[in-house]
């Protein structure tokens, strides 16, 4: 996907700016708190319609302002269709309402206008989904799975309402035949999630150990999925909801005296292994900085990987100065990993000139001080 | 308050009504005569003092049971029970139906605090019970929402052991839409329920 144009009303700090993208794209160059981050946040809400960073959207609004909206024009960079789409996004602070266009229509629900963009951010912060908890991992499956596998948010989002639901039920002592009549819903949709999940995990972990052993250079990591539900050899979706509905009975007199729902896709955990002769390593409890880093990096790749097998499309990178805090060697076998594999357009950040290290010559400089963008 | 105001704050309550569109019927009641308003106003004054619940199924009713309950040509055999009074005339309107009816008076919502106890089961146990095996089938027509499926999980497990068949409205495409306008979760589902033809 190729971002042609971007216009900015009072995000963050961007001010109001009317931006041309070249086709190969842009290395942005600006002082810290500059707005370099800022400028890559605007452009990925138009993909998810919420910060990367995890802000909420009054903050996203500028200092003073009432309103922030962003629109980009992008063209498909499959060869079969160059259908053309403006994704506006607006978000008002009084009365705390988002509005999202895609070529002026408003969407009945705003799933239907994720991922038009078709991009990928890279941030230092991408450490947290090796070393956070459990959460942040299925965070991340969640999004990469809502943009990329089709009914899989309206699960998502169907199991959330009915494990509130039946939460509530179990906090309040309600009888037991109450708590169980929101077991058929859970086990629909959780099963449904938990599917998405094990085949996105299964099929990535090879790409994953592949990418991750290019930068690293000396060991393969991979990924596994470790259900809170156990669902070893469950082969369907159906499967999978038969191992739901095993564990929810094995699990009911725990749930009663803790009040809540213990097994379900909520629960899931994604592991990150080093693999090594002997014995795996967990990179989340044991791994160094760099491995962490490197991992999450790879995460990221498999992310993009995801993008261009389901949709068909080559992602709009956004890296936002990632290489601060690799080593050279390992800074460098990403850089040509990515030149390798992605042929797209670029828009990344960094302090200097001579951090751009990706696309060089092709990239266009833009520089950045207080929120104003010289082109 | 001025008169005009009360009474736009009052319409403007009603459910589906702005505080514009109460004004523009305001405005439309004050050209109007006198006589047309108070027939309006007696009209609502009557239908407060004369609406009761029907003791047996829970539908609005003029009097002690209502006329669905007492009409001696229904089918006692068939049983629907929908989740508010105003669903009941939906089902009528059809002509489809000749069943009786069972109100519950909402869904299982925990997060509100509505309980199988907040609503009308009890009541709908006690009529299949003491029918003695005459109500043979009992359709579940709460909503297609999540709390709707639940209450009819629930609803399902309650009633089947005391005797009736339950059975479940179908869902899927709406008659007379193209299916290009139909969301996908609903798609899936008329897949999923689709039938030899």
């Amino acid at each position: 996907m190729r971002l042609s144009g971007l216009v900015l009303r009072h995000f963050r700090n961007l001010g109001s700016q009317d931006l041309e993208f070249p086709p190969e794209g842009v290395a942005l160059i600006g002082d810290n708190a500059q707005g370099k981050s800022n400028f890559l946040e605007a452009i990925y809400y138009l993909e998810t319609f919420r910060s990367f960073r995890g802000a909420r959207d009054e903050q996203l609004v500028g200092f003073g302002q009432e309103v922030f909206r962003v629109a980009g024009i992008a063209s498909s960079s499959s060869p079969d269709h160059r259908r053309v789409a403006e994704v506006t996004a607006a978000f008002e602070r009084k009365d705390g309402r988002k509005k999202v266009s895609v070529d002026g229509t408003e969407p009945e629900r705003l799933g239907e206008a994720l991922g038009r963009l078709a991009a990928v951010v890279f941030s230092p912060t991408d450490v947290d989904l090796v070393s956070g908890g459990p959460k942040e991992r299925r965070r991340f499956l969640d999004m990469v799975l809502s943009l990329n596998e089709p009914g899989y948010l309206s699960a998502l989002q169907e199991y959330k309402k009915i494990l509130s639901r039946r939460n509530a039920s179990l906090k309040e002592g309600y009888s037991g035949s109450v708590v169980m009549a929101w077991n058929q819903g859970l086990i629909s949709s959780g099963s449904k999630v938990m599917w998405a999940r094990k085949n996105w995990i299964e099929g990535g972990t090879q790409t994953f150990g592949d990418y991750y052993v290019r930068v690293s250079e000396n060991a393969r990591a991979r990924m596994t999925y470790r259900p809170s539900v156990p669902s070893v050899g469950a082969n369907s979706v159906d499967e999978i909801g038969e191992a739901i509905r095993g564990a929810l009975a094995d699990s009911s007199d725990r749930e009663r005296r803790m009040g809540t729902t213990l097994v379900g896709p909520h629960r899931d955990e994604v592991r990150l292994h080093l693999e090594r002769a002997d014995d795996d390593l967990d990179l989340r409890d044991y791994g160094s900085g760099g491995q962490r880093r490197t991992a999450a990096l790879a995460l990221r790749l498999v992310e993009a990987w995801t993008i261009r097998k389901r949709r068909n499309e080559t992602p709009l990178i956004l890296l936002d100065d990632v290489f601060a805090e690799l080593d050279q060697g390992r800074s460098e076998r990403v850089l040509e990993l990515m030149e390798e594999e992605e042929p797209g357009q670029v828009v990344l950040t960094a302090p200097k000139e001579a951090d751009v290290k990706i696309k060089k010559d092709k990239l266009a400089l833009w520089r950045i001080s207080a929120g104003r963008i010289t082109t | 308050m001025s008169v005009i105001k009360q009474l736009t704050d009052e319409l403007s309550r009603l459910p589906g009504i702005g505080s514009k569109t109460a004004l523009r019927l305001v405005h439309h009641l004050m050209k109007g005569s006198k006589e047309e308003a108070g027939q309006l106003s007696r009209a609502i004054t009557k239908l407060i003092e004369n609406i009761k619940i029907c003791k047996e199924c829970g539908n609005f009713s003029e009097d002690e049971f209502c006329e669905v309950c007492t009409n001696p040509a229904r089918d006692r055999s068939v049983l629907c029970v929908v989740e508010e009074a105003y669903e009941v005339g939906a089902i009528e309107r059809t002509g489809q139906y000749r069943g009786m009816f069972h109100v519950l008076g909402g869904r299982l919502s925990p997060l509100d605090g509505v309980g199988p106890e907040e609503l009308n089961v009890a009541a709908l146990l006690r009529r299949i019970t003491e029918s003695q095996g005459e109500i043979q089938e009992v359709i579940v027509a709460t909503n297609a929402s999540v709390e709707g499926e639940a209450t009819a999980v629930f609803l399902e497990r309650e009633i089947r052991s005391l005797g009736p068949c339950v059975t479940r409205l179908a869902r899927g495409i709406p008659v007379g839409s193209d299916l290009e306008y139909v969301d996908g979760t609903t798609i899936a589902q008329a897949l999923v329920g689709r039938r030899e033809m």
